[in-house]
């Protein structure tokens, strides 16, 4: 049971600023870093880890700074992309590894337990290059776990897993909050794994932090193209894109909502032929079913637009060339890189 | 692959015939370029003559002092070889690329020059001859002549092999160890030099062979070994001053049959390596994706 705070954390690493950084973690909580390629949080979390130092700022563990501690001093639980499982060393070495620098006289014992809880025990002699990446992420929690972490921070968790392993692993890191209180960082490309995990999201966008809060200042105030995609929001529009359309209807509409960095709408629903008013019409371009009803991809003026047709099925899919109408709910139209949505 | 499903594949090569019958002319030229020269030396030489030379006191006494000198040259290359490469492989400094200049010209240059340039320094009478003399390592015509040049034009390949292994190692996984509670030393111990092990060890490897051959810094620099310092044996030569004797003595019978005695040696001792990296007795090839 530990509580983090990064308090105006900022490095740099070459050329790269990061920071101000702010965060705060209660025991069991999860925190989701976002952000585009290079957009620092990878930087981050090797800041926290302790591999980059801090220019400004403190980062407290239990009240107490350990900003200046060497990395093997901060008991926290580094995942990096990759995994940083070693090589050499079989399942059972890597897992015993933490226990064995502790010079723990029951390590061989708690090696098997945790193997045995995450499944491994099977595995114990296999080396980490002839595992699968759900058993090699497996490998690479309980090794994490073995140290007795006051933190766990995870570069990617989801990437390269197929959907089961997703599941497994998510259940995983469920119950180790729950039981352990430890909490936890990740960097995630991955909606999914954010949403279900995460009580609090931060989003980085050139080593700044663009956005702060829960789920819902994400979801309700998208702040830029990457947030809002990762949002959900299927249909975002650059601002270049709009420019240049200026004199098309709903291309000049949507123009008129953007901000510096385009706009975003949610998924508009389909308006049956008859019966109900619409605003605008565009071309089908295709027709896919998905879980949540028919996606449908649709041309208007030169913007290619989403749409959805709700289940249960419709008696016949669009087919390209079928002109759909739609209406577009303007509280769902969201201006991107405005000051609005980000926190600072 | 067996959830794949569907029936087996229909194409008997997975690669094309040309192809591999491409890779297995070149391959098979190359072997038999290797291989020729040796079976020169075993069909020139009757096996009697190298049951012979196996037996002969003067000949046990050169491969002796050989592996002794190559030894010795690989223990020291270890201890000061590998830093280098570790330092060349993590830190970026000043002249780097003259430190890795410097260290690949022993392998560039004829060794004569090499056994000269040693020999020059060790001049009777000069500071270095005064100073090896006092601290008991005398070199002008000793053992320790031998490992010293053994040493200054093998150890490069240590150098380079155990740098360029270094640079392989994952910064992330070391990172991870750090984060798991290693310093950085015991960082460098449990991981690094693990992960590491396999390069360094071919690198190794290849600066015993090429200290076991060694020939022309010798032969400038300790033709002769005479009994000094802490090595009390017999006057000797290295096996290989000791064939070029036999050649030039116009012996050719007697200089095959020993060079084909220290082939064979040479064989069995790699061999022994390999098959012990393949079977997991030796422990720097574990973990490796092909067994």
């Amino acid at each position: 049971m530990s509580e983090w705070v990064v308090d105006g954390v900022e490095t740099d690493l070459d050329a790269f600023h990061l920071g101000p950084v702010d965060l705060s973690l209660r025991p069991g909580q999860a925190v989701a870093v976002l952000g585009s390629s290079g957009a620092g949080k990878t930087t981050l979390l090797r800041t926290l880890a302790g591999f980059l130092p801090c220019r400004e700022g403190r980062v407290l563990r239990d009240g107490v700074d350990i900003s200046d501690w060497m990395p093997e001093e901060r008991s926290l639980g580094y995942v990096p992309q990759g995994l940083g499982l070693f090589p050499q060393r079989t399942v059972f070495g890597n897992v015993r590894y933490p226990m064995e620098l502790r010079g723990r006289p029951d390590a061989n014992e708690r090696t098997e337990e945790l193997l045995a809880r995450f499944r491994l025990t099977s595995l114990k002699r296999r080396y980490p290059a002839r595992l699968s990446s759900g058993e090699q992420q497996r490998v690479a929690l309980a090794r994490a776990l073995a140290a007795e972490p006051k933190l766990i921070v995870w570069d990617e968790p989801w990437q390269a897993l197929d959907v089961e392993a997703r599941h497994e692993l998510g259940t995983v890191l469920t119950d180790l909050r729950a039981t352990e209180g430890v909490p936890v960082i990740v960097v995630t490309h991955d909606p999914d794994l954010a949403f279900s995990l995460a009580d609090s999201f931060i989003v980085l966008d050139h080593g700044r932090v663009r956005l702060a809060g829960d789920a819902r200042a994400l979801l309700d105030r998208p702040s830029d193209p990457f947030v809002a995609r990762f949002a959900g929001y299927e249909n975002v529009f650059d601002r270049a894109t709009l420019e240049a359309g200026r004199e098309r209807p709903f291309t000049a509409w949507l123009l008129a909502s953007a901000g510096p960095d385009g706009v975003a709408f949610g998924t508009p629903e389909a308006v049956p032929t008859i019966g109900v008013p619409s605003t605008w019409e565009g071309l089908v371009r295709s027709a896919r079913p998905n879980p949540e009803g028919v996606r449908v991809e649709l041309t208007v003026d030169d913007l290619m637009v989403v749409l959805r047709l709700p289940r249960p099925w419709p008696a016949k899919l669009p087919m390209a060339g079928d002109r759909l109408r739609f209406n577009v709910d303007e509280r769902t139209v969201h201006r991107l890189g405005s000051a609005a949505g980000g926190a600072r | 692959m067996s959830d794949w499903g569907g029936p087996p594949p229909r194409r008997r090569w997975r690669t094309g015939p040309y192809w591999l019958a491409l890779q297995i002319v070149l391959s098979a030229s190359l072997l038999l370029l290797l291989l020729l020269p040796i079976v020169a030396l075993f069909t020139y030489a009757p096996f009697s003559r190298i049951v012979a030379a196996a037996e002969n006191v003067y000949v046990r006494e050169a491969i002796g002092v050989t592996l002794y000198a190559s030894g010795i040259a690989v223990l020291a290359t270890a201890l000061l070889a590998i830093p280098l490469g570790y330092l060349l492989a993590r830190r970026r400094f000043f002249g780097r690329s003259v430190v890795e200049s410097v260290v690949a010209l022993p392998v560039a240059v004829p060794h004569l020059m090499v056994g000269l340039g040693l020999f020059l320094l060790v001049l009777p009478g000069s500071p270095l001859y005064r100073f090896t003399n006092a601290i008991g390592f005398p070199v002008n015509d000793t053992v320790w002549g031998v490992v010293l040049v053994m040493a200054v034009v093998s150890a490069p390949y240590t150098v380079l092999a155990s740098q360029l292994s270094f640079e392989a190692v994952d910064a992330r996984v070391l990172e991870t160890a750090r984060s798991l509670g290693a310093g950085p030393a015991t960082v460098f111990i449990t991981v690094t030099l693990p992960v590491a092990l396999r390069g360094i060890v071919a690198g190794l490897l290849l600066t015993w062979a090429r200290a076991v051959s060694e020939v022309g810094g010798i032969l400038i620099l300790a033709y002769t070994i005479y009994p000094g310092g802490p090595y009390n044996g017999p006057v000797t030569n290295t096996v290989s001053v000791y064939i070029y004797d036999l050649f030039q003595a116009g012996d050719l019978a007697d200089a095959a049959a020993v060079s084909s005695l220290f082939l064979l040696i040479a064989f069995v001792l790699f061999l022994a390596v390999r098959i012990g990296e393949r079977s997991g007795w030796l422990p720097w090839r574990r973990g490796d994706l092909t067994p």
